[in-house]
């Protein structure tokens, strides 16, 4: 029951994109069509399904105080060490997914690199060790809730955006313009989920 | 150079990464006694402002030393004391709690654990207490003066990433901390102390009457909310001790 | 000074800027603001964070092997601002200013365009031209950031730089405050932009 309050509440409440505004980027940047938005959408809810667990287990056992040494407190180093493994994952996936599933990868393939910088995903990591979650399980849960908040969001634009091609818009405020106008009003409209206690 | 190859990345790689996190070993170990002495004396100003004696930016004026040498001339007593209201252990006078030493107590307090918070009691009589909790986006912390019949004569709060405009008025607005002047929280009660939302009872002229209710901050829900969890939690903490302190008036 | 570097240094703040033009470190952009002040600490902190990783790794460029590039990029990116946190928290005349800027640190070892300056500039060019490069863009973003915070802060708080400018009958507007509303506002910086540059307008 908790996993799923969790669940729910990572996914709603607590989204990445409009209530931490994290990732916009290549929220922004790859959101013209459906298609590839949720590919991106997938490989970011992957990344951070991978990169969370591993990065709570090294704030427990190697960077808390007292963790690896006793008296030694290496959390100094949490943000280095969270984007250091970050982009380590990053690349291996790449490396895996182009080796032995080539057709992901000419599907996936470019946004992977894209991803070592998306805010979300340190922003994951980061509010999983400012949480202080009780366990592995508990950090899986919410990365994977974070994952799908981001998933729903970008598709969620990239849709209005395809239906927005069909629209008037005046010509300078064509593409970044109205989208940064429209991510705003989603955002006030996500708004309303905030404070919700679950 | 061929940089593409297997041995050669390794080894960059391996290299980079160890230099890097011996520069930043170094320089936090190099730099820590005097990040440890500006956390501290900036601590000792906030509960020098919390306690009426001077205003936060004040204190940033005279300098560290000054601030410190300030807060050994007015301290009488800092000791420790369980939540069954027990003293545990004397501090020594120059011992602070920084927010990461509240956090830790604050986890204590939370599961019903072992905790010991800190009572600091100043010459003329002030005693101020810690509190610790989240906000909306990261911890809050404060601290709360009380004079000697058990109201509160000052407050001042913190934060590390509250809205800015909204939830960090709970640090920088003056007008929300002088609220907390003379109300008197309810030791031993349920309800201790409310921040409430919407507007704390008030007289015929419009100001707030004194009792244990304050106004929220417009906009900023969350951090209220939060803050209100912190204070009740810890005078919560402090309710056996504020209660059997001898100079209480009523009992 | 020659047409080259003039270029490299006054591009980014306007045609070629990092928010408006080349969508780069969005994220940071709605945090910090709220407040003019934050504004300005975050815009001088980016500029001197791209300045010199721009550098650094402009030195570095022809060692760097290229599938690790980004981890070795982060890395650097990251010390450097831990490094710039952690010598302004030991002076006691830079622990204020520190204070404040915490909060945006790890916005600015993710804000894009770090990376994306030197991924496009600093690989490729001496280091002298990288640090121009990295100075004007840090200098772009925060010229968007201070025109935003402007707003928000005039319209939310009715101040500016926390001294109060409008009559107190002014009721403050909550709404301007909430992150939504800066990507409203920096929808309109766009649509003036290229109201102005047409050439920059999509089809």
């Amino acid at each position: 029951m908790e996993y799923l309050s969790l669940f729910v509440k990572s996914i709603f409440v607590d989204n990445m994109i409009f209530a931490y505004f994290l990732g916009m980027c290549s929220y922004l940047a790859v959101s013209k069509n459906v298609k590839t938005a949720s590919g991106l959408g997938v490989a970011v809810m992957f990344v951070l399904l991978v990169t969370t667990p591993v990065n709570y287990l090294l704030n427990k056992y190697v960077l808390g105080p007292d963790a690896l040494i006793d008296g030694v407190d290496l959390s100094f180093l949490s943000v280095i060490i969270f984007i250091a493994v970050i982009a380590a994952i990053v690349q291996i996936v790449e490396m895996v997914v182009e080796k032995f599933a080539p057709a992901l990868y000419s599907a996936l393939g470019i946004f992977l690199p894209l991803i070592a910088v998306n805010c979300a995903i340190l922003g994951g990591s980061l509010f999983m060790q400012q949480k202080e979650f009780a366990g592995v399980g508990e950090s899986c849960v919410y990365a994977l809730g974070s994952g799908i908040g981001w998933f729903l969001a970008i598709v969620a634009l990239a849709a209005i955006r395809e239906k927005m091609a069909y629209s008037n818009v005046p010509a300078a405020l064509k593409g970044l313009g109205i989208t940064f106008i429209t991510v705003g009003l989603m955002g006030m409209a996500f708004m309303t989920f905030m404070g919700i206690s679950l | 150079m061929n940089t593409n190859n297997n041995f050669y990345t390794v080894i960059y790689t391996t290299i980079v990464v160890v230099v890097v996190a011996a520069v930043l070993a170094f320089v936090s170990q190099s730099l820590k006694e005097r990040q440890e002495a500006n956390e501290k004396a900036d601590t000792i100003s906030q509960m020098l402002t919390a306690a009426q004696f001077g205003s936060k930016a004040s204190f940033q004026k005279i300098g560290n030393s000054a601030t410190i040498a300030k807060y050994l001339e007015e301290i009488s007593e800092a000791y420790t004391v369980n939540v069954a209201g027990e003293k545990v252990a004397e501090l020594p006078l120059d011992k602070v709690y920084s927010p990461k030493e509240l956090k830790a107590q604050n986890r204590l307090i939370k599961n019903g654990g072992d905790a010991q918070i800190p009572v600091f009691v100043f010459k003329n009589g002030t005693t101020v207490l810690p509190i610790y909790g989240a906000g909306l986006w990261g911890p809050i912390w404060g601290y709360i003066a009380f004079g000697t019949d058990n109201s509160i004569i000052g407050a001042y709060f913190d934060h590390e990433s509250e809205t800015a405009g909204l939830g960090s008025r709970i640090k920088d607005d003056p007008e929300f901390q002088a609220q907390f002047k003379a109300q008197q929280p309810a030791f031993g009660e349920s309800e201790i102390f409310a921040i409430v939302k919407g507007g704390a009872p008030k007289d015929a002229s419009g100001a707030d009457i004194v009792d244990n209710k304050i106004d929220a901050i417009t906009g900023a829900t969350m951090t209220s909310k939060g803050l209100d969890e912190a204070i009740n939690a810890w005078l919560g903490a402090y309710s056996a001790h504020m209660k059997a302190q001898p100079n209480t008036v009523e009992e | 000074m020659n047409a080259k570097i003039k270029e490299t240094l006054f591009n980014p703040i306007f045609k070629g800027n990092p928010i408006t033009v080349l969508v780069l470190g969005i994220c940071s952009s709605l945090a910090v603001t709220v407040t003019l002040k934050g504004a300005l600490v975050m815009a001088l902190s980016v500029m001197f964070v791209t300045g010199l990783s721009s550098v650094v790794l402009s030195i570095l460029r022809n060692t760097i092997p290229s599938r690790v590039r980004i981890i070795v990029q982060l890395v650097v990116v990251a010390m450097m601002v831990i490094l710039v946190d952690q010598i302004l928290k030991s002076f006691e005349a830079t622990y204020p200013i520190d204070k404040q800027l915490s909060v945006y640190i790890s916005l600015i070892i993710t804000n894009c365009i770090v990376m994306g300056r030197i991924e496009a500039f600093a690989l490729g060019n001496k280091p002298f031209p990288s640090f121009l490069d990295g100075i004007a863009n840090g200098a772009g973003y925060g010229l968007v950031l201070i025109v935003v915070a402007f707003f928000r802060e005039l319209l939310g708080s009715g101040t500016l730089f926390g001294l109060q400018v409008l009559p107190s009958c002014y009721v403050t507007n909550n709404l301007v405050i909430l992150p939504p509303f800066a990507l409203i506002l920096l929808g309109c910086i766009v649509w003036v932009q290229r109201s102005i540059q047409k050439d920059l307008q999509e089809k």
